[in-house]
């Protein structure tokens, strides 16, 4: 092929290259549509199928829900369930004082965060946060920070995991009787749970 | 079908028609003069860039048989080529064809070589075509289109001999098993006077000819079909039979020619290259004479016209394709508002079916998930009861020993031993990050901080107390294991050593030691 040939054929030679990039550009638009097509049917298909298996598990929904509402409910009340009650735990904490013959308590609690074992848990559509909350107090002995953290247990007034506390023996014990010579300090944290609205779910 | 303009030169005249939708019109006859080109240009003019097919009736003409060693490719070309310089080295329109294999035992290769041996004939129409623009397709000697007619006849005879009167002589063309093997145009008197004498004459010369080639020999039967596109020779055909009763004589009149090729019988009237231009626009043969520089235009046109062919192919293709797609397309829509109504219609069912759930304030499942969960929470709780009790037994036996700090954590890894703990001196292992820790092993693990009574210097018998604590604890089920992290004196040879023995009193009450307890795992 020479050059003459070459120009003969520039014409028809451009047509067939503009000819290809438009029915390639139409090919790969239009199989695109159609792969977007193919994925919203699929989702569609799987929310159906989502949607008849809750239908069909509809019996067994009424049945968890007469035997769990009311212990979901206590939850709610005590504070493990929804949003974080730092008054009631404040207020549990000065209880909890007040019964074990404590003297006085200083606290710190952070700010709110994810709880970090969450996974262990599989928690699924509920999350999971925690506040860590710092104790400083004086004790007579070992056993009243047993004592305490059974006490605050008992107020029932959220949940919480207790993760360290160190005591240490002061040297500046009178010769009182009831006069503290440790000092405790401890990090507990304190659980709640907040369930997510699954889409298209009950409210 | 293709359009092309078809030439049929003689010389006398030429002949002229076009080819559109598989028939022939504007056929017109041009004197082969310089007028008749002239007038030929004018015609050749308005015929826009169709390409252009040549036949040539031609005396100066010639056909040769021949054998070659079997070959192919390249070697097959330059062999042919060859051949075709020796027998015409002067004339540029020659070619060859292979039209079989021998029969011998080499199986050599049969080829036909034509030439027009008188290129002055052609070359003064060639030029207007070129001059005009229109592609030369290609030249070609008349006998080599009328294959295609022997085939329609059907002769049943092997041995066909077509007889036609031209304009400037006789036309005998002879075929064996409808393969092509002999033509001569004779330039015998063809005037009605003289015409049966002179066909009669020529047959006879023929197939002498042919008997001298070893093509046909005399005895051979030979089946005469005599042309006649102006119905002049009935007679003729009674001659031919009355002069040699044992040879068979086919008449094929006008009306029979124009039935067998669908040619308008006026046409034919106009001239007898019509015939063989209704037979070159059906079918154009292979034996192609023209060099590639005359049907070089065309060889472009070709180029041209498969580009377009692709380009239009191209866009067949991606029409279907993208029309298939987009079909697809609409199909899945239509199932996807199908399954979303489906989905709406078993939605409003279950929203039907909830309504005679008691009243929760979330869904079930988070119901029982939120419920588990707090249990689970509960009953992983770690509480420091069990470490303390660890430690009260190990030092019920101890009572040389003195606590003054105990630390205790439940996370992943041990206490830390170093300084600046959580107010203490020990340190607790820092919380993850959220999110981080997944199953990361939390354990119990605690430090505890003593020192020995009464230690009045005896750093043998304090490590002994401290030793024996410390064994106290690991022999515990509930422990995993103890470490020593602090003595009194450290006695590490990989450490340097230094005191007086002059410290020993006010070192009384000094001789502090550290444990790291770590618990096994409750499982």
């Amino acid at each position: 092929m020479n050059v003459a040939d070459l120009r003969a054929l520039r014409g028809p030679l451009l047509l067939l290259v503009l000819v290809l990039a438009a029915a390639g550009a139409a090919v790969y638009y239009s199989n695109m549509l159609r792969e977007q097509a193919q994925a919203v049917l699929v989702q569609q298909q799987n929310q159906l199928r989502e949607a008849q298996m809750r239908m069909q598990r509809s019996g067994d929904e009424k049945a968890i829900i007469v035997q769990y509402v009311d212990k979901y409910r206590e939850l709610e009340k005590s504070g493990f369930i929804g949003d974080e009650q730092r008054i009631n735990w404040l207020d549990a904490l000065r209880n909890a004082n007040e019964r074990t013959d404590l003297f006085g308590i200083n606290y710190e609690i952070g700010i709110q965060q994810p709880y970090p074992y969450a996974v262990e848990f599989n928690p699924g559509q509920i999350g999971l946060k925690q506040s860590v909350m710092k104790l400083s107090f004086r004790i007579l002995h070992e056993g009243d920070l047993v004592r305490f953290f059974n006490a605050l247990r008992a107020q029932n007034s959220g949940l919480f995991h207790l993760e360290q506390c160190v005591m240490r023996r002061t040297e500046d014990g009178g010769p009182l009787r009831y006069q503290p010579n440790i000092d405790a300090v401890c990090q507990l944290a304190w659980i709640t749970a907040t369930p997510e609205a699954p889409p298209g779910g009950r409210p | 079908m293709a359009n092309k303009l078809l030439l049929c030169i003689s010389a006398s005249q030429a002949t002229a028609a076009r080819w559109r939708s598989g028939r022939l019109t504007d056929c017109t006859v041009f004197e082969n003069s310089e007028a008749g080109v002239a007038e030929f240009r004018d015609y050749a003019a308005t015929s826009g860039n169709t390409p252009a097919f040549v036949i040539v009736d031609a005396v100066e003409e010639d056909y040769r048989v021949e054998t070659l060693p079997h070959a192919t490719g390249s070697d097959r070309a330059q062999m042919v080529d060859r051949k075709l310089r020796q027998y015409y080295r002067g004339s540029p329109y020659a070619a060859a064809s292979l039209i079989g294999r021998d029969s011998s035992k080499r199986r050599d290769d049969r080829f036909l070589f034509s030439a027009l041996t008188n290129a002055e004939m052609v070359d003064p129409w060639l030029a207007v075509l070129t001059e005009c623009g229109l592609p030369v397709g290609g030249v070609y000697l008349l006998p080599m289109v009328t294959a295609g007619l022997v085939e329609a006849l059907g002769e049943k005879t092997g041995n066909v001999l077509l007889v036609a009167v031209q304009p400037v002589g006789i036309r005998l063309t002879f075929y064996r098993a409808n393969a092509f093997r002999l033509s001569r145009l004779s330039r015998s008197d063809t005037a009605a006077d003289a015409r049966d004498r002179a066909v009669i004459d020529e047959i006879s010369n023929t197939r002498l000819y042919l008997h001298a080639l070893r093509a046909a020999t005399l005895d051979e039967p030979v089946s005469v079909v005599l042309l006649d596109h102006a119905d002049e020779l009935g007679d003729t055909t009674r001659a031919i039979r009355e002069d040699n009763p044992n040879l068979q004589c086919k008449y094929v009149d006008r009306a029979a020619i124009a039935s067998l090729l669908k040619v308008d019988p006026e046409l034919l009237a106009l001239s007898p290259s019509v015939l063989y231009l209704q037979l070159l626009g059906a079918r154009v043969p292979s034996n192609n004479l023209a060099p590639v520089k005359v049907t070089a235009g065309f060889q472009r046109y070709q180029m041209r016209r498969q580009l377009l062919v692709a380009s239009a192919a191209v866009a067949v293709i991606g029409i279907v394709w993208s029309g298939y797609n987009i079909g697809e397309q609409y199909t899945l829509q239509s199932r996807t508002e199908d399954v979303a109504r489906q989905t709406a219609r078993v939605n409003a069912e279950y929203q039907k079916a909830t309504q005679q759930f008691p009243t929760a304030p979330t869904t079930a499942e988070n119901l029982r998930k939120a419920t588990e969960l707090a249990d689970r929470l509960r009953s992983t709780e770690a509480r420091p009861q069990g470490f303390l009790e660890v430690i009260m037994r190990a030092l019920a036996s101890s009572p040389d020993i003195t606590l003054t700090e105990l630390g205790w954590q439940y996370r992943p890894g041990e206490f830390e031993t170093g300084a600046g703990a959580v107010g203490a001196t020990g340190t607790a292992t820092p919380a993850p990050a959220p999110g981080v820790v997944g199953s990361a092993g939390r354990r119990q693990s605690g430090l505890i901080t003593g020192q020995v009574r009464e230690f009045r210097g005896d750093f043998r018998r304090a490590i002994a107390s401290i030793n024996a604590l410390a064994e106290d604890l690991r022999k515990d089920p509930a422990v995993e294991h103890v470490r020593v992290v602090q003595l009194p004196l450290n006695v590490s040879p990989k450490l340097a050593l230094t005191g007086s023995t002059t410290d020993v009193r006010t070192q009384a009450n000094t001789a502090e030691f550290k444990l790291l307890v770590v618990l096994k795992q409750s499982t």
